[in-house]
């Protein structure tokens, strides 16, 4: 027999297993729907409002930010792996450090330019500096 | 001599880096003083840059660097580069457009914010196109083919504020992420066919032979569609009248010469360098005929870009459906190839890159004329046209020169681009091609004559005020049309040059 | 090990939902993630592929396709930033100021 039917099953109890527990449930106990028991669970407090807040851009920024290093420094992976080989197979130190320093470099300058241009810096949402006022005449 | 004996090898792609550092530059001079823009050292350091890579290229050229005189092309970093001829004339296309466009920016931009950043977008674009040009292997292909796309979706949505220019924007981003999906997948089916993504390699190894000719034919496909994108050409055309139509009138210019002409580029290198048309169609189960499939398009899109463009009213989409059906005309260039051509297939490939470099003139002149009467503030119909030529006079000849260019009358450049273009598709064996490429011609006379009928011979409904003399505008225009009518009697250096270039890849 | 056939229906199925979800989205971002599918399903070729030839090209260029697809996103959510401030969401059908 293939060595995949032990898999099979396997993924048929996981997927099974929890279902069934949840469906014999939901046939065996009573079902008494309450305005108490369907509002949404705030650790004691009454919830006001809705759950969308509109997020301040600052984080979108550093977001991106992020995701641009991040990507540099997965592209800096492959090189660390080969640099020391390289080095041994007789190339000089130059042609292998200067691309690479080539390519920070132009990333630097990048941040450098979104770091003067306030990209940054972080600036207060509207709800944020109304909710400060209110506090602060209260 | 040639330049390049006495410079390291890496510095044949001197062009390239002397536009990154360019844009660079431009970052670092946004960073001295954040809160306000020096317009015209920024709109300075970008045409600098631009003429400085064009004037090396030319240089280059004219030394013969890349060129069989010489030692043939010069391979760079494992095969990724390769500098030509080729490449080195697309680079003189490409850093013209953009030196006319950061000139004429000046003007356009005299008004607006971020003037650093729309500076260095297009100077990274031009980077981008630049490499496209010299990308000898598939993941450089990828790669700069998106460097050169993704500055273009920033600028096209620069208006921030505009809904014409964001709309425009969201289309244009929507369609090329969506064509750049289709591409990448492209590619990995044929790398999955031929384990290599090497142009040279990829050749070789389907020279040799395989099985999975389905396979290769959809990646193939796939390929082809994501330059169809790039050259707006039909089937995946929607994007362009709309982009050209909402971008501020330089970017439209910008990207429906050079960005254009980049697609071409790369079209040109990768179909006859890794999918030679001996070797795919003589493929064990089944054969790749791309050049019927550019021949289908070509016609496809001539006639639908003319026939869209007769029905317009405004003149920006007018010039941008004119621009589909010129991508068309240049299509006919990969059309025309076949098996024993020989020197046919160079000197058809040779006529449609000579076409594109004067297209590049006349198309952006128009656009750029777009541009000093979207400043004027006067409209976009061709009725706010009406007696342009009373005012300003020396425009409305500049425009004059462009839309009859474009329709390839004599004594312009666009005529004997034309007449070279058709002429090598006959000697190739293509007349049916020609054929409908002369008819679409004469048709676009009529929507070309619309425009310098009203300029010149209707009258304004209400009395027209000229404010202004914007004097970049009017420089790139000027040039641009200056250009354009030198382009007749210094055609024959630069199909000359052209058709040796092209002839080097077979 | 797995024939190579099973990856490359693995990625075209992957592929096909990818379209599938871009032709019928109207949220720009979900439109967004369907792009991403694709790219992954390119990825998925290149990297099964790889094995199958035996050589990293296919790998390396992964990595290139995968800081592309983020450089991509970046650009296309400004984007959409754009697109909700000016036209009240983020439904590309609402934004038709220009047709045919």
């Amino acid at each position: 027999m293939s060595d995949w039917i032990a898999i099979g099953a396997m993924g048929l109890v996981g997927v099974g297993l929890p279902l069934a527990m949840m469906a014999v449930s939901a046939l065996l106990r009573p079902s008494v729907p309450e305005q108490g028991k369907s509002a949404t669970y705030e650790s004691g407090e009454v919830p006001t409002g809705t759950a969308r807040v509109q997020f301040n851009i600052q984080y979108y920024m550093v977001a991106l930010l992020f995701l641009v290093f991040d990507i540099e420094t997965v592209l800096i992976f492959p090189w660390t792996v080969i640099y020391r080989s390289a080095l041994e197979q007789g190339a000089s130190l130059a042609t292998v450090l200067t691309p690479m320093l080539v390519f920070i470099g132009v990333l630097v300058v990048g941040l450098v330019w979104a770091w003067r241009n306030g990209a940054v810096k972080w600036v207060k949402s509207p709800q944020a500096s109304r909710r400060k006022t209110e506090r602060k005449d209260a | 001599m040639t330049p390049l004996q006495t410079l390291p090898e890496w510095a044949a792609t001197a062009p390239a880096i002397v536009l990154a550092l360019t844009g660079l530059a431009l970052l670092l001079i946004d960073t001295i003083d954040p809160d306000s823009t020096n317009n015209g050292l920024l709109a300075g350091t970008a045409t600098l840059g631009a003429l400085a890579a064009g004037g090396i290229a030319a240089w280059f050229l004219i030394g013969g660097t890349g060129m069989e005189s010489t030692g043939g092309a010069i391979s760079l970093y494992g095969d990724a580069l390769v500098v030509d001829g080729m490449s080195l004339f697309f680079t003189l296309i490409f850093t013209s457009v953009t030196a006319m466009v950061t000139v004429a920016s000046y003007d356009y931009l005299a008004d607006e914010e971020y003037q650093g950043e729309f500076y260095s977008l297009v100077i990274f674009a031009a980077t981008g196109m630049t490499l496209m040009g010299m990308s000898n292997s598939l993941a450089t292909v990828f790669v700069s083919l998106e460097l050169a796309s993704l500055p273009s979706y920033a600028l096209v949505a620069f208006l921030k504020k505009d809904r014409g220019s964001i709309e425009a924007g969201l289309k244009y981003f929507l369609i090329g992420a969506l064509s750049s999906a289709v591409f990448a997948f492209g590619i990995s089916l044929v790398f999955a066919v031929t384990g290599s993504l090497v142009l040279p390699e990829v050749a070789a190894t389907l020279a040799e032979g395989t099985e999975l000719v389905g396979v290769l034919g959809l990646g193939v496909l796939m390929i082809a569609g994501g330059f169809a994108f790039k050259t707006a050409s039909v089937p995946f055309h929607f994007w362009a009248p709309e982009a050209y139509e909402g971008a501020p009138a330089p970017v439209s210019a910008f990207l429906s010469s050079a960005s254009k002409a980049a697609g071409f580029a790369v079209a040109f290198r990768v179909f006859t360098v890794a999918f030679p048309l001996e070797t795919v169609t003589a493929i064990g189960g089944g054969s790749v005929d791309w050049s019927l499939l550019f021949a289908l398009l070509a016609v496809v899109t001539m006639t639908l870009g003319n026939f869209a463009a007769a029905t317009q009213e405004n003149v920006k989409r007018m010039l941008a459906y004119s621009s589909i059906g010129h991508a068309g005309y240049a299509l006919i260039g990969l059309a025309a190839i076949t098996v024993d051509g020989g020197a046919a297939n160079g000197d058809v490939l040779g006529a449609s890159m000579a076409h594109l470099l004067v297209y590049g003139f006349m198309n952006t002149g128009a656009f750029l004329f777009i541009a000093m009467v979207e400043k004027w503030g006067l409209g976009r119909t061709f009725e706010d046209y009406n007696g342009i030529a009373s005012k300003a006079p020396i425009a409305a000849t500049a425009m004059t020169v462009f839309m009859f260019s474009l329709a390839g009358l004599p004594p312009f450049g666009g005529f004997v681009s034309k007449y070279a273009l058709f002429y090598s598709a006959i000697e190739s064996g293509f007349w049916w091609l020609a054929a409908v490429g002369a008819v679409n011609s004469a048709l676009s006379l009529f929507y070309y004559s619309r425009v310098v009928k009203a300029m010149w011979i209707e009258e304004p409904s209400k009395p027209l005020e000229i404010g202004s003399q914007p004097v970049g505008l009017y420089v790139a225009v000027i040039f641009a049309a200056v250009g354009t009518v030198l382009l007749l009697p210094g055609f024959q250096p630069v199909i000359e040059t052209a058709q040796t270039v092209a002839a080097a890849l077979f | 090990m797995v024939p190579p056939q099973y990856y490359l229906l693995l990625s075209a199925a992957v592929f096909c939902i990818g379209i599938f979800g871009l032709l019928t989205r109207r949220n720009a971002l979900l439109f967004l993630m369907s792009v991403e599918l694709m790219l992954n399903a390119a990825n998925i070729n290149l990297v099964a592929f790889s094995y199958y030839w035996g050589n990293v090209t296919g790998q390396t260029f992964t990595l290139f396709t995968l800081a592309l697809a983020a450089a991509e996103v970046a650009v296309g959510l400004g984007i959409i930033l754009v697109l909700y401030r000016n036209f009240d969401g983020v439904d590309v059908t609402n934004a038709t100021t220009m047709r045919w």
